[in-house]
């Protein structure tokens, strides 16, 4: 089952049709339409009540044209027939403006039966196209009275909501590629505040989401999880600084890891813009660890049939225990490199395509997070971050930090305040342990990692 | 001449008053007290050159119409692409079940008010906003200036990125007090990424133009040779820059960009919602001293040209300056319209959305810290030791325990009152609750930089300017990898 709603995505695909007709006719040697639609719906409570709700249909229509070796795009939200014809003249004139560049070519079908095989990804839910309004403001309900209800220090809430996106996307080019398919999202979050001095809060933030209901964690899972983290905080404080082991909970490892993500891109290795260029089939990591970027993992928040330009999406393996096996590419940045797309486009149907990742993660090692804090006589458990502090090109890494601090395996009391640093080469040889708590919260995920040595900057040196 | 020109259309034919009113009655039945109606049409377009070559050109129509309904504190919203009418009426229908429960509300029965043209006067006037009178050509033209001159800067310089995104964007808002208000805005943003290379070293610079110019403002005010040439200079300058001292020490702040300090760590904690939910620290403060004697910080949508500033905000209320301290002392926060309703406050021009795809939050326009007295020398010369931050890159706060955190683009060393070399990998962290008290010093060279900056919240994306004078920390605490 790959939706619903055939009589959508053949209107989607009608559409797509249009598009690339009036294309030809402008003038286009080569179009790609991409349309989307989708059903969005998002509550947030408070006190009991609604405090908002939207709900709402978009549809969108994405055209990239190639005239002479060049490209001209363009998006829109109107969908009437005189519209298409005058934003494909829009497109071909525009593209007069790029330069031409022979791999600028548009995929063909090919003979993959992969992108027709949605069914097995599993990333569209009757069930949750089926859970009326009602239920759904009901669970957001019955999450902020269990944040609440968790433990006394935590008061009141800064928010709680689900959101939730039905979509129905097209991909059609004049190579005679055409891709349909249909996916669900839903997403809960609380954010839990707990009183601590000074009139100071502490705020405990924790979010799923899901592409099927029955995957979904029971809400006192998350409401206690969120409680748990603001609790977590209380009486933080900063310790002097230190270069010492770092425990990274697995929210800490996986934003790293979406950092980190530009540097595997073939693109950026072609411009040399990549602290991984030139470190092919080398060991840029401990021999422990494996990154995977995986968009055919049945029910991942990343996956999908194809990519963004209609190329069957793959299992991806960066590195390979340690060694750096691979780099990613979309259609134009593979041709440039001499090798083939690696399935890698993302987009959305108002951008042009670029390079992104689907389901990417660190596989799981088999230490247990409490096995991993016991090996750590004095070090930092590194459980929150500020959201800047990532040098793309350099891989340098300085993040504002909070956590704890761990003594003798435990951890012995909340820590904010301090920044760590290091280089994500260094990190990365440096990973002394992988534990085996890998979930899927997000399209980005790891377990827990135990990082030999960085630097921790608190008040003062020791 | 724009070889494309835009069918601008008028938006007031597209959704004629008879219409909207129609849209109110229909967002007020079951209850609502307050609905109103936001209709967008926007285009932009978008040059992205790299590796010498203009790799693609775009354009983008995003038009639609939101409807709001509002009753207490609770809020329907729904939304259609394009302008519909029947696609309208069941956005109103669908925003207007949030309050289905409240059938006997005071106001249900009563319908929409008379409209009245809200009439504020225009901060400054663009006579050929940019986004409209550089026709593609032009644009290409910039963008291929800004790569010559990033490139001819310095030999070391191998890879460059320019991008020009602009928007031409106007709406209407119309609500069942009786409010019509019309705005037409226009954006451009000329960006600059150089790399240099150096061995196995690499770095990165950046650089930007733009906000709400005119055409002629790359030529007479910031060519796209400047702005290519800073983003050239600080990619060489990080080259033979050394890793930060970690620890904490004194800090100085330059003027412009390194506003965002104030924005974040401040800021976010002056917005009407966090204050009407007492989830800020500020809610409680009003009066009392939150910064050190001689530090004004002020929100003001009237800044001239900057990107964060605009005729009325996305609710309809004429933007203004809003004094949030004055003297160290907190004097006022922002509002936006349910946040000052439910609080008894007047709005402050501060209700503002990314399209009509999204109701509006209470946001910063341009939030800066005032100029001082001292010359930016003076601050200088009485650090024994510290950092000199010159540009920040991005921030971020925690708002419930105000831990913020900025990368630092562009640093030097601080010896016996002079910069010395430069610093590389720099964060500053502290604590917002007390970082404006850590101020010793504010100089006399304001600058409010409105060409780049984009805040998020809730998942929404506003332009906003940011800035200040060279100011002075006493202490902040800065991250680096020399413990």
């Amino acid at each position: 089952m790959s939706g619903p709603a055939p009589a959508t995505l053949a209107g989607l695909e009608s559409i797509a049709a249009q598009a690339l007709e009036c294309a030809r006719r402008a003038g286009a040697a080569h179009a790609e339409a991409c349309v989307e639609s989708a059903r969005d719906f998002s509550v947030r409570v408070r006190g009991g009540a609604v405090e908002s709700l939207t709900q709402s249909g978009t549809r969108g229509l994405g055209l990239r044209v190639i005239v002479d070796d060049a490209v001209g795009f363009v998006s829109s939200t109107d969908l009437k027939p005189e519209a298409l014809a005058d934003l494909a003249r829009r497109a071909v004139t525009l593209a007069r403006f790029s330069t031409p560049d022979p791999a600028n070519v548009l995929p063909t079908p090919g003979d993959d039966a992969e992108a027709g095989a949605t069914a097995a990804l599993a990333i569209f839910d009757p069930e949750l196209v089926a859970l009326s309004p009602d239920r759904r403001i009901e669970m957001a309900l019955v999450l902020e009275r269990l944040t609440l209800a968790h433990d006394p220090r935590v008061k009141r809430i800064d928010d709680v909501g689900l959101s939730s996106q039905e979509g129905a996307s097209v991909i059609a080019n004049t190579q005679g590629l055409a891709r349909a398919w249909s996916e669900t999202t839903l997403g809960l979050f609380a954010v839990a505040l707990a009183d601590d001095r000074d009139g100071k809060q502490r705020s405990g933030v924790y979010g799923v989401a899901r592409r099927v209901l029955a995957d979904l964690p029971p809400l006192e899972a998350v409401a206690r999880e969120a409680a748990r983290r603001a609790v977590a905080r209380i009486g933080a404080r900063p310790v002097p600084s230190a270069r010492v082991p770092v425990v990274m909970h697995p929210d800490i490892a996986a934003a790293w890891l979406t950092e980190m993500y530009q540097a595997f891109t073939g693109e950026a290795v072609l411009k040399r813009s990549s602290w991984l260029t030139g470190r092919l089939d080398q060991m840029i990591a401990a021999p422990r660890i494996t990154i995977v970027d995986d968009g055919r993992m049945p029910r991942g928040l990343g996956s999908s049939p194809c990519d963004g330009e209609g190329v069957p999406t793959r299992r991806n393996l960066l590195v390979d225990r340690g060694r750096l096996a691979m780099l990613t590419y979309d259609t134009y940045t593979a041709r440039r490199a001499g090798a083939r797309s690696t399935g890698s486009a993302t987009r959305s149907y108002d951008s042009v395509p670029g390079v992104g990742h689907r389901n990417l993660h660190i596989a799981a090692g088999d230490e247990s997070p409490e096995c991993i804090l016991a090996r750590v006589d004095r070090g930092f458990y590194m459980d929150d971050q500020g959201s800047f502090g990532f040098n793309e090109v350099t891989g340098d890494y300085s993040f504002q930090a909070q956590g704890a601090w761990i003594e003798r395996g435990e951890r012995a009391f909340p820590v904010e305040g301090v920044t760590v640093a290091s280089s994500s080469l260094d990190m990365l040889r440096a990973i002394e342990a992988v534990g085996n708590d890998l979930r899927f919260d997000n399209q980005v995920a790891s377990p827990t990692l135990l990082i030999g040595e960085m630097t921790v900057s608190g008040a003062g040196g020791e | 001449m724009a070889l494309l020109p835009d069918a601008e259309p008028d938006l007031s034919r597209l959704l004629d008053r008879g219409l909207v009113d129609e849209l109110l009655s229909l967002g007020l039945a079951g209850g609502a007290e307050f609905a109103e109606v936001y209709g967008e049409h926007t285009v932009r377009s978008g040059f992205t050159l790299e590796e010498d070559r203009v790799r693609t050109s775009e354009y983008a129509v995003l038009e639609g119409v939101g409807v709001r309904a509002v009753r207490g504190d609770q809020t329907g919203y729904a939304y259609a692409d394009g302008f519909s009418p029947e696609a309208l009426r069941e956005a109103a229908r669908v925003a207007a079940r949030i309050a289905r429960d409240g059938a006997s509300a005071a106001r249900g029965d009563q319908g929409p008010r008379a409209f009245r043209v809200v009439d504020a006067p225009a901060p400054f006037r663009l006579e050929r906003p940019a986004p409209i009178a550089l026709d593609e050509a032009g644009k290409v033209a910039l963008c291929r200036r800004a790569n010559d001159a990033a490139r001819a800067h310095d030999g070391r310089i191998h890879e460059v990125t320019v991008t020009l995104v602009d928007a031409s964007k106007r709406f209407v808002v119309a609500n069942s007090e009786g409010r019509w208000a019309e705005d037409r805005q226009y954006r451009t943003r000329l960006a600059v990424v150089a790399l240099a290379l150096a061995g196995d070293q690499r770095q990165q610079g950046f650089a930007s133009g733009g906000g709400c110019v005119e055409a002629g403002y790359f030529e007479r005010e910031r060519t796209p040779e400047a702005i290519a040439r800073e983003s050239a200079g600080i990619a060489v300058t990080l080259l033979g820059a050394r890793e930060p001292e970690a620890g904490a020490y004194p800090v100085i702040v330059g003027p412009g960009w390194g506003g965002v300090l104030v924005h974040e760590c401040f800021g976010h904690g002056m917005e009407g919602d966090t204050i009407r939910r007492e989830t800020s620290i500020r809610a409680s403060q009003l009066g009392q001293r939150v910064a050190a004697r001689g530090v004004t910080i002020v929100d003001s949508g009237i800044v001239p040209h900057s990107r964060g500033s605009f005729r009325v905000d996305d609710e309809g209320t004429p933007a203004q300056r809003t004094t949030l301290v004055e003297d160290g002392i907190l004097t006022g926060y922002l509002w936006d319209w349910l946040n000052a309703r439910l609080t008894g406050h007047r709005p402050t021009g501060n209700g503002r959305r990314s399209s009509y795809r999204h109701f509006p939050l209470c946001r910063m326009t341009n939030t800066y810290i005032e100029a001082g007295r001292e010359a930016p020398q003076a601050l200088l010369a009485s650090v024994k030791r510290g950092l000199y931050c010159k540009s920040l890159g991005g921030g971020s706060v925690s708002p419930a325990d105000g831990n913020f955190s900025f990368q630092v683009t562009e640093a030097y060393q601080i010896e016996d009152g002079r910069l010395t070399w430069p610093v590389r990998n720099a964060t500053l962290t502290g604590n917002g609750n007390d970082a404006m008290l850590k101020i010793d010093g504010v100089a006399d060279d304001l600058s409010i930089n409105g060409t780049t900056g984009s805040c998020g919240k809730d998942g929404q994306w506003s332009p906003v300017g940011v800035g200040q004078p060279t100011v002075r920390f006493t202490e902040m605490t800065v991250g680096g990898t020399l413990a």
